[in-house]
């Protein structure tokens, strides 16, 4: 194994147990992993920016493929920074004006299309069809899509509020609010599945890295988490 | 009794991380086999994938950072194993700025491991900045979307791209997304434009949303989560990190559902003594 493999992995499992000591209290610990979190993130997004888009996208194709309409779109971009110096604050609205109309017409048609005909038309199957076996009047589909119907419509009742929901609309609206119940119970459930699956990808790592071929950096670690949490609390105990 | 089931509700949260630790630890350290029944959704992904002549393009977008990495990972190394086991020749790429490292990562080791050769039977472009305009400034132009892939080569040179001029060429993309950019971003500006066809694996937060993209086919298959990625490898018949992780997934429902139960039916139960309390 490697040196940098293994210091890769220390630093991976100190990190993984300082935010973990969240668990515990909130904790110097977990504030530090926190603040090297924030800064490491900055730094490689600027690093990862500057590689490339700032030299692949911009300065390479203009440097040596004569590309220099690009100037034009890096000009846009320093405009935007105007933002910080107040007397020329302005000027940022020009690159806004252009960011705002250029993805406004990328997106509106788009979006339309995908997520609102195609779903309508995913919402509109037919309930009966017929085939060469003749007219198939209740089958799996067709319950499926009479249920998607049912959910679609009385859903959308109950977000409508130009009506006062009394009587057969606040029945309607009533079945909405079971649909909508369902659905997020389904999303809280995935949501629970997801963390876990956060957890189990973690405790992995941790295990692996527990190994002798990584110089049992996880119990190691642990121990002397455990130790200076020990030590901070006692700290604290004598503060106060 | 009253007193103690009171005193079992205001029980340390602690405990109950504690638990959860447990239940997680344990089918990690003694694996159990459970069975995964293979859903339709993940079958279909498959059965396109088998399809797929020899040779075929596809491109798959690892459109996730470190977060997503326990969920997507696996899905990442079982559709690689599945396309290069195929004769598949595969891009990789990212829209994400943090997740061309791990992308990387699997690339380099699937291929090793299946003996692949970088830039004859793989590419791996590396990020792409710019979300939806990205994968538009793809279907026009392959190459100047890319001119260079993630080690620096230009893409003009790479014998695998000499024939891919847009998105068009490509047989099947598969995004695997943590959020936006992703599985949206590669239907809305690429599959409705360039004609492809589009499958998707996401984590299991997201999942609910983009199955009505799949009932109305705008997606041909989905894979969420852990569970989805599990599928895969099953239908794949390789036990990967997925499966070792579905026991416990498991334990751990099983953990939150008994919790969730046993504290509803003590509040309800202890109603009254709560009240006289107040």
């Amino acid at each position: 194994m490697s040196a940098e493999v293994v210091i890769g992995a220390w630093v991976a499992v100190g990190l993984s147990l300082c935010m973990y000591s969240f668990l515990y209290k909130d904790n110097p610990f977990f504030k530090f992993g926190e603040h090297v979190f924030v800064g490491v993130s900055v730094g490689y997004l600027l690093t990862i920016t500057y590689y490339q888009v700032m030299t692949n996208k911009l300065y390479i194709p203009m440097t040596q493929q004569g590309k220099r309409w690009l100037l034009v779109p890096a000009f846009l971009g320093l405009l935007l920074l105007a933002r910080f110096i107040p007397s020329i604050a302005w000027l940022s609205r020009i690159s806004f004006a252009f960011l705002l109309g250029i993805s406004s017409g990328l997106a509106i048609p788009r979006q339309i299309s995908s997520f609102i005909l195609k779903q309508v038309e995913g919402t509109l199957k037919p309930l009966v069809t017929v085939g060469d076996g003749g007219v198939a009047w209740m089958t799996w589909a067709g319950l499926n899509a009479l249920l998607v119907l049912i959910g679609v419509v009385s859903v959308l009742f109950y977000f409508f509020f130009s009506l006062e929901h009394t009587g057969t609309v606040r029945r309607i609206a009533r079945v909405g609010i079971y649909f909508l119940m369902v659905s997020f119970g389904a999303a809280f459930g995935y949501t629970v599945m997801a963390r876990m699956s956060l957890l189990i990808g973690r405790f992995d790592e941790l295990m692996l890295y527990a190994s002798a071929s990584y110089g049992y950096a996880t119990p190691v670690l642990l121990v002397a988490m455990i130790v200076g949490l020990w030590w901070w609390e006692r700290g604290q105990e004598r503060k106060t | 009794m009253t007193d103690f089931v009171l005193r079992l509700l205001r029980l340390d949260r602690r405990v109950i991380f504690l638990l959860i630790a447990v239940a997680t630890l344990l089918p990690l350290l003694y694996p159990v086999s459970l069975p995964i029944r293979v859903s339709p959704e993940v079958q279909r992904v498959y059965d396109y994938m088998e399809k797929l002549p020899a040779g075929s393009l596809m491109l798959l977008s690892m459109d996730f950072e470190p977060g997503g990495k326990p969920e997507l990972y696996p899905m990442a190394v079982a559709l690689l194993r599945h396309a290069f086991q195929k004769n598949i020749k595969v891009l990789g790429m990212t829209l994400w700025p943090a997740g061309a490292g791990i992308a990387e990562i699997a690339f380099t080791e699937v291929a090793r491991e299946k003996g692949k050769e970088k830039g004859v039977d793989y590419v791996f472009l590396g990020y792409a900045p710019g979300d939806a305009s990205a994968v538009i400034s793809m279907g026009q132009d392959f190459h100047a979307a890319f001119p260079a892939d993630y080690y620096g080569t230009k893409t003009a040179d790479i014998p695998l791209l000499q024939k891919v001029r847009s998105l068009r060429d490509m047989q099947y993309v598969m995004s695997l997304s943590v959020g936006f950019p992703g599985i949206d971003t590669w239907y809305v500006y690429g599959k409705e434009k360039y004609g492809f066809e589009l499958g998707g694996g996401c984590t299991a937060v997201s999942a609910p949303r983009f199955y009505p993209l799949l009932d109305t086919g705008q997606i041909n298959g989905l894979l969420g989560g852990l569970r989805g990625a599990a599928e895969y490898e099953v239908l794949l018949g390789v036990k990967g990190k997925a499966m070792a992780g579905m026991a416990a997934q498991s334990a751990t429902h099983f953990v939150i559902i008994f919790l969730i139960i046993v504290c509803n039916a003590l509040y309800f139960l202890t109603g009254q003594a709560r009240g006289r309390q107040r």
